[in-house]
């Protein structure tokens, strides 16, 4: 396993982080800003920032396609702008239009449908609102997938055939939804989660035992699985049976960990989160069962161990600090709770590397 | 209606959005057992002291924390609280490890980890058993404070704070086993003991 690829860019929390297709282009949410770093070499350099939303950012997403950039902040509104795909480009020629979600609460997530068409807005607002151009009008339309979400929504994945929905609440509930938009999608294959999809049917709802806010969702790469992690520091994996039907195997693995936030299949049988114990965990399994197998972290030990001190500087530690030896760094790579896991390179489902942002403003990239 | 004190009125309860009328039991599993009575809980404190007096200690845990009336009304979980800090308290510090090993090892053993944690907190939280000696003491803020550090410390003090530091032992031993992971699930999980 290689060395993660550590990208120190500011000293501050990222709220979330996306990589451009062709990962010359990285966008992190710092603040009330979207800040666009250009790849130098091996390191990141700020080379534009995204300005408009007079809130908090909590989340952003570039389609890997179109290149286009979506944003989200706890000021009700959305920001989309175009991002050319190579070469110099102008800093950003006038204002990016402005998607209004109808919501009167915070956005808290965004993400872009496989096929690019259309994009999912998490809020505070119990709302999940689909949006999608309408070339008539030329105008984004939001469209709210409401029914029996009570609390705040947190997290969103899309299924790979751009209609389901998964969703976590802060109502312990990881939930799937259709949001099949009549003229931009077409029909999907019956699947397990259902045959007919209109909009709003809810294709399966999941509590685990523990409850707890769910932090992070995932489809399996052939849509057949569900995984959703939460603050009770469990992953759960659902496999749904068919329509209307209790799921095949609802398999719940309890840790000993901090809570997980966030987390990405790796094939079928394998799934990689991370969270507030600041390193990417593996979680291995099928059908008949889940466990851990451990972390991704390469376990050196940091080598240096305790280090010789003269007599004179332990006394001043002592003194300045009430203690000899002043340690405070963390033996993970990451120095703080990690917000977002992310593909980085797969090819068929199979993740070849991820990446991971966090609270101590780093952008790891980790091959697993 | 001139009568009324509109300022004394609980807006958020009329507010059927209000946060504060969140339907709780929506965060109960469907697993959920039947609904125990004290009486149910009863019968199973008379078996545990009788695996306790038999020298099962670790039976004797084994069952309390299957038994835990998860679906239960406040006094059968107030009856069974009891009786698992009365198995917590009979078994010696030398053979803590062994038996949480024992009763957490074994199949379905998280479930009972998780279960014994929220005993533990249960425990801390609750007040500490009347040990008679306490006499009511003078509080030193002349009015309601919210925030004393005067009462609810019973460290040290009489049969409260014996049964404190047994269950912080307990604590200590099972975090060891558990992890962070069991704490964190004592606070999200609703099915409360």
């Amino acid at each position: 396993m290689a060395t993660p690829q550590v990208h120190h860019l500011f000293h501050a929390p990222i709220a979330d982080h996306s990589f451009s297709s062709d990962k010359q282009t990285l966008a992190v949410a710092r603040e009330n800003n979207v800040e666009l770093y250009q790849s130098s070499g091996n390191k990141f350099a700020l080379s534009d920032e995204l300005k408009g939303h007079e809130k908090t950012v909590t989340s952003v997403d570039i389609a890997p396609n179109s290149g286009r950039i979506v944003t989200c902040s706890q000021g009700y509104s959305c920001l989309q702008t175009v991002m050319p795909m190579s070469g110099r480009r102008p800093p950003l020629a006038g204002s990016p239009p402005l998607v209004l979600l109808r919501i009167n609460r915070a956005a808290t997530f965004v993400r872009w449908s496989p096929s690019e068409q259309k994009f999912a807005v998490g809020s505070g607002a119990r709302v999940i609102a689909v949006c999608y151009f309408e070339e008539e009008n030329d105008w984004w339309i939001s469209k709210h997938l409401k029914k029996p979400i009570r609390s705040t929504i947190t997290t969103l994945a899309w299924h790979p055939n751009s209609v389901l929905l998964a969703a976590g609440s802060t109502d312990s509930h990881a939930r799937v939804f259709s949001s099949f938009i009549k003229g931009i999608d077409s029909r999907p294959e019956p699947s397990a989660w259902g045959e007919r999809l209109p909009f709003n049917t809810i294709c399966g709802e999941f509590l685990n035992d523990s409850a707890g806010w769910i932090q992070g969702v995932a489809f399996s790469p052939s849509g057949n699985a569900l995984a959703f992690t939460g603050h009770d520091s469990s992953v759960t994996v659902v496999y749904p049976s068919a329509p209307e039907q209790p799921p095949r195997a609802m398999l719940n693995i309890s840790t000993r960990l901090l809570p997980l936030n966030s987390l990405i299949w790796n094939g079928e049988n394998e799934i990689i989160a991370a969270g507030h114990d600041c390193e990417p965990f593996r979680f291995h399994g099928d059908e008949s069962g889940w466990q851990l197998a451990g972390s991704l972290e390469k376990q050196t030990g940091d080598g240096s161990g305790p280090r010789e001190e003269s007599a004179l500087n332990m006394f001043r530690q002592m003194d300045l600090k009430g203690q000899t030896q002043v340690d405070t760094k963390l033996k993970s790579t990451h120095q703080n709770t990690v917000n977002t896991v992310r593909v980085y390179e797969e090819a068929g489902g199979q993740v070849r590397s991820f990446s991971t942002s966090g609270v101590d403003g780093r952008v790891v990239v980790w091959t697993v | 209606m001139s009568q009324i004190n509109y300022r004394t009125i609980n807006i958020d309860q009329l507010d059927p959005e209000s946060s504060a009328n969140f339907p709780m039991e929506t965060l109960l599993p469907a697993t959920l057992p039947q609904p125990e009575t004290s009486s149910d809980a009863a019968n199973v404190a008379t078996q545990v002291r009788q695996l306790l007096r038999g020298g099962d200690t670790e039976g004797a845990l084994r069952h309390v924390l299957d038994t835990a009336p998860l679906g239960g009304d406040d006094r059968a979980k107030e009856v069974h609280l009891a009786t698992v800090i009365e198995v917590l308290q009979g078994i010696r510090q030398a053979e803590m490890t062994r038996v949480l090993e024992g009763v957490c090892g074994a199949d379905g053993g998280a479930e009972r980890a998780d279960c014994l944690m929220k005993y533990l907190y249960k425990g801390m939280s609750a007040p500490a058993p009347s040990s008679g000696a306490q006499s009511p003491r003078k509080t030193v803020s002349p009015q309601e404070t919210g925030f004393s550090q005067v009462q609810a410390r019973n460290v040290g003090e009489g049969g409260g704070g014996q049964q404190m530091s047994v269950l912080l032992n307990w604590h200590e031993k099972l975090v060891e086993l558990t992890g962070t992971g069991s704490i964190v699930r004592v606070m999200t999980d609703r099915r409360t003991v």
